[in-house]
């Protein structure tokens, strides 16, 4: 059986593969399945009746669908061993009201916490290299990436891991034991604007004088209220769009340069 | 030149195909994705600039549901190949890159959705498939799926470094001096819209200080 849950692992990365906009995941999900409908279903009929039964809509976060599909796969072995139909419905019931909440606890601990905190990490530490390596920055500079995919990798996998050993062991119970390590995501959030914070800090003591203080002031006391300006321009038009603040702020900067000329 | 760009468009291809079809292992990030390709191009410093850049600004660009949302991978890999590639070392350059990159990324977004619509099609293939018992449609539709998923990018990137190159190295020499030199004023201000996005985008700071904005 442990054959299996490597192979529903390793496939567990291929859930979007196919990703369509009538039925989202759900190729990905009967793919990742179906090593395990082809151990606990013996006859074929059962086993089609399983695929087909997971063939409806399902869209959830990629790494959280672990634990999905690690308690889709406990009810079918469930299902294959007592043969009741009213599981039937029980299974696809789960599924589908598993899936949203699933996906609302795992893109902003993932993708909106996590991620941002790794990168910000990475960044400063890019930063503290320019800053102490200075001449032998180029050398090292490649480490800045590799500390952003590791470091966010080593959480990554072992969360999908854990996920599935956690849908394995609980079954439908699962969903409690993850709402109780609910602490964990003010805590990366936490770390993760201690950090941001830091990295801004960083950035304004390497760049306290770079060239823009004379060509938008004249002086370079100026530099650091300057910075505080698009700041606060930034956090106050964040609204309109990442696209509205690159392209105001080239916009703006190429006109103050011209009046200056 | 063409082998470069064949090969940094498999790169490319490569790393965007994280973003959804494969893994997540965020080596789509830019980055990740612009240091690597400023590393293979002889100028990690650039890259990891531009990678700080769009990293920063485009931090809450999430694949949620439905929404497609702007390949950040393209935007950084096209930059940080435009520059190194045509000007190497140099900021302006580098922030022009970034601007013409955009409205590539978005293009593809639209050829994106096109590719998803289409995987609507196999996945009715698959359903026939079980239905009659053909498992085996189930492994071909997923590789096919990865498949058309990195042509797609890799043709793209091929376009976009060979014709956007074009265009991009053309359009710069042409630029006006007190452009480049607002170019180059941004290369140090854009960091700094990306740190307040990202702080604004931990809600701890937000209700801490900017619940009314």
């Amino acid at each position: 059986m442990i054959k299996v849950y490597i192979k529903m692992f390793v496939r567990s990365f291929f859930l979007q593969a196919l990703w369509n906009f009538e039925r989202m995941q759900n190729i990905g999900f009967v793919y990742i399945l179906k090593p395990f409908l082809d151990k606990v279903y013996l006859d074929e009929k059962s086993k089609q009746e399983a695929l087909i039964r997971h063939m409806g809509y399902f869209n959830t976060h990629p790494y959280m669908a672990n634990l999905l599909f690690a308690i889709v796969a406990s009810l079918e072995k469930e299902k294959s061993e007592n043969k009741a139909n009213s599981l039937d419905i029980s299974i696809s019931g789960i599924k589908n009201q598993m899936a949203g909440p699933l996906a609302a606890i795992g893109d902003p601990l993932f993708f909106g916490s996590l991620r941002p905190l790794v990168a910000c990490f990475s960044i400063l530490v890019m930063l503290l290299f320019m800053k102490f390596l200075d001449q032998s920055f180029q050398e090292y500079a490649i480490f800045v990436p590799i500390i952003f995919i590791v470091g966010y990798n080593v959480f990554h996998i072992v969360s999908r891991c854990w996920l599935m050993f956690i849908g394995f062991k609980f079954g439908k119970d699962s969903f409690s034991v993850i709402s109780n390590s609910k602490t964990l995501m003010p805590i990366i959030k936490y770390a993760g604007f201690v950090v941001a914070i830091v990295a801004l800090f960083v950035y304004l003591l390497i760049f306290k004088s770079s060239p823009i203080s004379n060509l938008f002031f004249g002086i370079k006391e100026n530099d650091l209220a300057l910075y505080i300006i698009v700041f606060l321009f930034s956090i106050i038009f964040s609204r309109l769009g990442v696209i509205f603040l690159l392209y105001s702020i080239i916009i703006i900067c190429s006109l103050v340069s011209y009046l200056r000329i | 030149m063409t082998e470069s760009i064949f090969f940094y468009a498999l790169i490319g291809s490569f790393c965007s195909m994280d973003v959804t079809a494969f893994g997540q292992f965020m080596i789509c990030r830019p980055i990740f994705c612009a240091s690597v390709v400023g590393y293979f191009m002889g100028d990690v410093n650039t890259g990891l600039w531009i990678g700080m850049i769009v990293e920063l600004l485009w931090v809450n660009a999430i694949p949620m549901g439905v929404i497609v949302p702007v390949d950040v991978s393209l935007i950084s890999i096209l930059s940080t190949f435009w520059v190194c590639k045509y000007f190497l070392g140099v900021q302006e350059a580098a922030v022009f890159a970034l601007v013409l990159a955009v409205p590539f990324a978005y293009f593809y977004r639209d050829i994106d959705i096109s590719g998803r619509n289409f995987n609507t099609k196999i996945m009715h293939f698959v359903e026939d498939g079980i239905k009659n018992q053909e498992y085996w449609r189930m492994h071909a539709a997923i590789y096919v799926g990865l498949f058309l998923f990195a042509l797609r990018l890799f043709l793209f990137y091929l376009f976009a470094m060979y014709v956007g190159g074009l265009i991009y190295s053309g359009l710069y020499l042409q630029l006006s001096q007190f452009i480049i030199l607002g170019l180059r004023n941004a290369w140090y201000l854009l960091p700094i819209v990306g740190f307040a996005l990202v702080i604004k985008e931990f809600n701890i700071f937000r209700k801490l200080f900017f619940k009314e904005l």
